[in-house]
């Protein structure tokens, strides 16, 4: 065999007679990317990707396909070459129908794995589930008792009667987790030298220091309060989140070795400027702390609080200023901890008063439900003129009647006074829960037209060097925990990448989803009622401040958990499309192309066609045929029709199949998969949970 | 005295059949004795059916004969020896067959492709015996070279190179090949040779078989062309007879035999790799080049593959001598072209002309200029592998270079004449929905690329076009040249290119003013009426299928856009003159 040179991407290379440019490339290293080609089955040369560049040649090569020769110069990475392959790519993926993942991650801020997990509490692997969601929420006993679930109004369950419950479901494998000898402690990497000071002890605050001392490097966290939590610990109640557990959560960040050091304000105990000098790189997650006013006449009178304020001091058992007569003024979860907290501490009477109607509250509907059950009366379409008070003190508010008008700029309509309708109500105490401010004091980095701090949308980077930010604090304000975390969460990455000395910033990947699917979808799936959680009843727990909520029963858990449709594709971790999309990063959108509907073809116990996944690049047809010697598989119809049937669309069991899952083995994208009979497919990045045997031999 | 008929597929479909059956059903009755002759296309569609009276000194054309005029031809000119004047084929028009030079049609609409002997007698088969008698392989190849034939398919690659290198691959079992699958639509050439003059294809592939070392030889004939097939069949069948085909032919060391095979309707079988998997059984998809067919082809052996007008050359070439045939033509592109000249042109037919003509000169000269004088807007050649060669342009001689220089194609042969009645952006929607569908579907680029860039350009002649779409096209039509595994995906966004490049102004004016300057695309026309010209007779109103017409009787009517379907009824029925379409 004689042996010659050539250069690839720079590289010289030596060559084998009859050796192609793609064998000479993987065998020094180089990646050419491909969809169709495998060693183990004849080139085919369809899919486009490998095509790469040769001084002298006007054309494209296909480097799976053409032979390397002496002298010859290949480019890999030419303008042309990427071009080509990205334009493969994007045609690929807009004729492709499915889900990478699913809406429910996506629906989630900070993209936390749900189907994982919750696929893998119905597989009954626990502590597997527990490291899928640690990989994303650090406090999810604490997160799953409070967030408002996103997930849910996205999951598709909701098409067969009602949507998973998802948080109650992160809530139980987090409880298994913290009642267990030894939580789960992630790996920490080995230390880096790199030192992060941390401003705010909440979940922003918490979830960074958590990852960037998993990355190994050591951080410090300095928060105003007494204790850390942020809004966890004071500004939610004790019934909804007990401390217990988010001690139990902050005691295991500080377990990974986090020191947090409380009673510390920034500009008053430590500056600012020194925190810079010391750190490696500083993070701000001070939260939005201080009471909007309501700008209504008597604000100044006793007996008026801001709603924060309220349920901080009540979280630390301070007493509070509150009388027999309350009223909170405001419609979202603020509100409605305020109006159940204020119920719980003794109040006689306790009202909600919103301008607009309960449709339109911004609060979650289970509070809202449990407050009235606790005997909250809920006044709509009302708004506050006046704070009515006698030598100095609260006595009563003056409400001005409003009617819904036209829709404003959100689409909601707007309320309009009713002229002349006025409501008066007698009180002594008036919550004012209508929203949050951030305060920067002590804090000297730019600030955007509202007051909060301004952090770029892409690296959470302020305006001084090394100074990151997230949460509450920035840009559009307050948000929901879990959105604070996707801050945190990303910008520990980023910030980890910034101290290693090349910064990347965050770009969501490209993935596929469909948005076509309704309740016609899924006429064939059983009808299997939501599980409900088992909780105290109204007169139970409308006087105190224990938990309500009991938590799931590990039955429970598992039957709810094994009504997840497994919407998202279970090969997204594997599917080589994606893989490359993400890396050239396609915008197949701009073909505005509806990607046609395709009919699976059949199927058997073992394997599952999706013909709208399908790639054609004929692998499976070709291993079928010469490695197989089966020849089940063929294309069938023209052109854009095409697809992979078997002969007369008979069903596999009808054919000479084997069940080997070769076809799957090589299948590059999620068309070809092995069913799970019994068992949900969780897709997951480190494949090693599943062993890669087939299914028929396993079930053997 | 002879009487022929023209028999081609497009004579028949024009009705010759019934004129033969009324010169036969005459001659029978009439108890004169002479048998009508049957003869191939001559070319002269417009004519069709053409019937030919031929004496020792005289010789008649009649055009366009029905069963009555037949009748009354046999009374008067057969039986009474005096011509039907107004029947006969005027002067001017007899200029298409005149003006052209025919060496690969040479036969064409004069013998009787089912009789061999008619062949032998215009000298068939002399170059076959020339080459077995007094030739070496070699020799053949280098005669092939210095007439500097190209193949006629539409690639123009040097024949002489191909038939060497399948020569130099080495082993016993070799092929030759005739691609008989004529895609391109509306192109016929290759048809009328096959129906018209079998035998000469037949040659040219023994020539070449001898040539390269093949004793195979397999003819793809496209299905839809049964008249061809049954012609060859029937060639083969009297070659074989005579000794032409066989074993041991004309008593030389060289043994022959050819077979037919039908294609199964696919575009894609026109390209040689897709061919060969169609002749293995496989799905007609591509495959990889190289290895090339000339080193391995058919069942992995070395196989010559040709266009049926290309071996059509070889037999005069080798009678004649390969200087005859580089005497004519262009520097580097030499011989003769049969074009299928189509469209909006006065006569539209075969036309074989040499290269370097100028593509004003067949539209005009030969062709007779445009339908109805209206002005010429240019000239789509190659098919929906080719481009539009625009007004400006008609100068530009037909050859290889030349053609590719104005930004189209030879291709096949196929030139179709625009006027300003032709819109430049729908003709490049139809020859992209063509491609589309024909695409076997096995690379990306091709299979999912004409898709999307149909859809943009159905979108555009549908009034949603949108800004972006002309640059989106472009770049999808680079990508897919670019990234497709053959010469279908390869060719496929030229027409939208080249229109792109010509014609950017028509299609701006349907994307940003949702107009259609040649007033073609249904969805942009307006349809009004002239207040001034309308007398409010109420015609339209009736005829209108949605009752959109309003108007007071005598009064002047309007049409509501709303409503209008763009029918053209109204248009149609107006005697006034009264509707405008915009």
């Amino acid at each position: 065999m004689s042996t010659f040179q050539l250069t690839i991407d720079g590289k010289v290379c030596s060559a084998n007679q009859g050796e192609t440019i793609l064998t000479v490339a993987t065998r020094n290293g180089i990646e050419i990317p491909t969809l169709c080609y495998h060693p183990s089955v004849a080139i085919y040369g369809a899919c486009g990707i490998c095509l790469v560049e040769a001084d002298g040649n006007p054309k494209l090569l296909r480097a799976c396909a053409t032979e390397a020769r002496e002298g010859m110069v290949v480019n890999t990475k030419s303008r042309r070459a990427e071009q080509g392959r990205k334009l493969a790519l994007e045609l690929l993926l807009s004729d492709h129908r499915g889900d990478c993942r699913p809406p429910c991650v996506e629906a989630c801020p900070a993209h936390t794995d749900c189907q994982g997990y919750v696929g893998l509490i119905a597989n009954g692997e626990y502590k597997e589930a527990l490291k899928v969601l640690k990989e994303i929420v650090p406090l999810p006993a604490s997160i799953g008792r409070v967030c408002p679930h996103p997930c849910e109004s996205a999951c598709r369950r909701k098409l067969v009667e009602q949507p998973l419950a998802i948080a109650q479901l992160k809530t139980f494998i987090a409880d298994l987790d913290l009642a267990d000898e030894n939580p789960f402690l992630a790996e920490k990497a080995p230390s880096s030298g790199k030192r992060v000071a941390v401003i705010g002890g909440g979940p922003a605050g918490l979830t960074v220091s958590h990852y960037l001392a998993r990355y190994g490097h050591d951080v410090e966290i300095f928060e105003a309060m007494p204790k850390a939590g942020g809004m966890l610990r004071y500004g939610i109640p004790q019934y909804r989140l007990p401390k217990e557990v988010l001690d139990q959560e902050i005691a295991l960040i500080e377990a990974m070795g986090v020191r947090i050091h409380c009673d510390t304000r920034i500009g008053k105990d430590i500056l600012f400027e020194d925190l810079e000098k010391q750190y490696d790189a500083v993070y701000i997650g001070i939260g939005a702390w201080k009471s909007a006013p309501m700008r209504c006449k008597g604000e100044e009178s006793q007996g008026v609080l801001g709603g924060i304020d309220f349920l901080i001091d009540v979280a630390q058992r301070k007493p509070v200023a509150m009388g027999r007569r309350v009223a909170v003024v405001g419609g979202g979860n603020t509100a409605m901890d305020a109006c159940r907290t204020a119920m719980r501490l003794g109040a006689e009477k306790v009202y909600v008063l919103y301008r607009r109607t309960r449709a339109e509250m911004p609060a979650e509907e289970i509070e809202i439900v449990e407050a009235m059950e606790e005997g909250v009366e809920f006044k709509f379409l009302v708004a506050p003129t006046e704070v009515l008070s006698k030598d100095g003190k609260v006595t009563g508010i003056k409400l001005q009647k409003m009617e819904l008008g036209e829709a404003d700029a959100s689409g909601r309509r707007r309320p309009v006074p009713i002229e002349g309708a006025i409501e008066t109500l007698e009180l002594d105490t008036v919550i004012a829960a209508i929203g949050q401010k951030v305060v920067t004091d002590g804090i000297p980095v730019a600030l955007t037209d509202w007051n909060t701090i301004a952090a770029d949308e892409h690296t959470f980077l302020t305006d001084r060097k090394g100074v990151f930010a997230g949460g509450d604090s920035i840009n559009d304000g307050p948000g929901i925990a879990i959105s604070a975390i996707a801050h945190a969460r990303q910008g520990a990455d980023i910030i980890d990448s910034y101290l290693k000395g090349d910064m990347v910033p965050y770009s969501k990947p490209y993935i596929v989803t469909r948005q076509d699917l309704t309740e016609e979808d899924f006429l064939d799936r059983a009808k299997i009622p939501r599980a409900i959680m088992a909780h105290l009843s109204p007169e139970e727990r409308k006087r105190n401040f224990k938990e309500v909520n009991f938590g799931f029963t590990e039955e429970q858990a598992k039957e709810e958990a094994s009504r997840c449709l497994e919407c998202g594709c279970a090969d997204y971790f594997q599917c080589k499309l994606i893989h490359y999309g993400q890396q050239y990063h396609v915008d197949p959108q701009r073909f505005s192309a509806e990607p046609r509907r395709r009919k699976s073809v059949a199927v058997n116990d073992y394997i599952e066609y999706c013909a709208e996944k399908c790639i054609l690049c004929g692998q499976c047809v070709r291993v079928c045929e010469e490695v197989a010697g089966k020849g089940v598989l063929g294309l069938v119809h023209r052109g854009f029709e095409t697809l992979v049937n078997t002969e007369f669309c008979k069903t596999l069991e009808l054919t000479e199949c084997l069940s080997c899952g070769r076809c799957v083995d090589l299948c590059p994208t999620g068309a070809l998969m092995e069913t799970w009979v019994g068992k949900k497919r969780v897709p997951l990045k480190e494949n090693n949970i599943y062993p890669s045997v087939f299914p028929k031999c396993a079930d053997r | 005295m002879r009487v022929t008929v023209g028999m081609g597929s497009c004579g028949i479909a024009a009705g010759a059949q019934k004129t033969w059956n009324v010169l036969e059903h005459c001659f029978k009755e009439q108890g004169i004795s002479l048998s009508v002759e049957q003869v191939g296309c001559i070319g002269m569609c417009f004519n069709e059916p053409i019937v030919e009276v031929i004496t020792d000194t005289d010789h008649f054309y009649y055009g366009k004969v029905n069963g009555e005029m037949a009748a009354e031809i046999v009374e008067k000119h057969i039986k009474g020896g005096v011509p039907v004047e107004e029947y006969l084929i005027p002067e001017e028009e007899m200029e298409f067959l005149t003006k052209q030079t025919r060496v690969a049609l040479r036969n064409c609409g004069i013998i009787d492709p089912e009789k061999i002997e008619e062949y032998i007698g215009r000298g068939g088969y002399q170059g076959l015996e020339k080459v077995l008698t007094t030739m070496t392989p070699q020799e053949v190849i280098e005669e092939i070279k210095i007439s500097g034939l190209r193949g006629r398919g539409g690639a123009g690659f040097p024949t002489w190179f191909k038939w060497n290198a399948a020569h130099e691959s080495p082993g016993e079992e070799k092929y030759v090949i005739c691609n008989a699958d004529e895609g391109d639509p509306g192109a016929f050439m290759d048809r009328s040779l096959l129906e018209g003059d079998p035998h000469a294809v037949m040659e040219g592939m023994m020539i070449a078989a001898y040539a390269i070392g093949a004793n195979h030889g397999v003819f793809y004939v496209r299905a839809e062309y049964p008249l061809a097939i049954q012609r060859l069949e029937k060639a083969m069948a009297q070659a074989r007879e005579k000794g032409y085909l066989g074993q041991n032919i004309l008593g030389s060391d060289f043994s022959f035999d050819l077979e037919v095979k039908a294609g199964a309707g696919a575009f894609v079988c026109g390209e040689e790799t897709a061919l060969i998997a169609s002749l293995e059984g496989e799905r007609g998809m591509p495959r990889l080049k190289p290895p090339f067919p000339a080193q391995r082809g058919y069942w992995q052996k070395p196989s010559n593959i040709n266009n049926v007008e290309t071996y059509g050359n070889v037999p005069w070439i080798i009678r004649e001598g390969g200087k005859a045939f580089a005497a004519m033509g262009t520097d580097k592109s030499k011989g003769t072209k049969v074009f299928a000249l189509a469209g909006k042109v006065k006569h539209g037919g075969l036309v074989e002309v040499p290269m370097g003509m100028t593509i004003r000169e067949i539209i005009f000269d030969i062709g007779g200029g445009i339908k109805d004088n209206r002005e010429i807007k240019g000239v789509q050649m190659g098919g929906p592998s080719g481009g539009c060669i625009p007004k400006d342009l008609l100068d530009t001689p037909v050859d290889y270079e030349s053609i590719t220089k104005a930004g189209a194609i030879m291709g096949s042969g196929g030139m179709i004449v625009m006027d300003e009645t032709t819109c430049m952006v729908d003709m490049a929607r139809f020859f992209m929905n063509f491609t589309q569908e024909e695409s076997c579907g096995k690379c990306v680029h091709c299979r999912i690329g004409t898709k999307r860039m149909l859809e943009i350009l159905d979108r555009i002649v549908e009034g949603k076009g949108r800004e972006g779409d002309i640059e989106l096209l472009e770049e999808l039509g680079q990508g897919i040249i670019d990234g497709s595994l053959c010469g279908l995906g390869q060719s496929a966004p030229n027409p939208a290119l080249s229109t792109i490049a010509q014609f950017r102004e028509e299609y701006n004016a349907h994307i940003y003013e949702k107009k259609c300057p040649a007033h073609k695309c249904k969805p942009l026309l307006t349809f009004t009426i002239d207040e001034d010209k309308c007398t409010g007779c109420g015609a339209c109103a009736k005829k209108c299928p949605v009752d959109a017409i309003r108007g007071e009787k005598k009064q002047p009517h309007e049409i509501d856009a709303s409503l209008c379907t763009r029918c053209g009824s109204c248009e149609a029925t107006c005697r006034f003159d009264a509707v405008h379409v915009d």
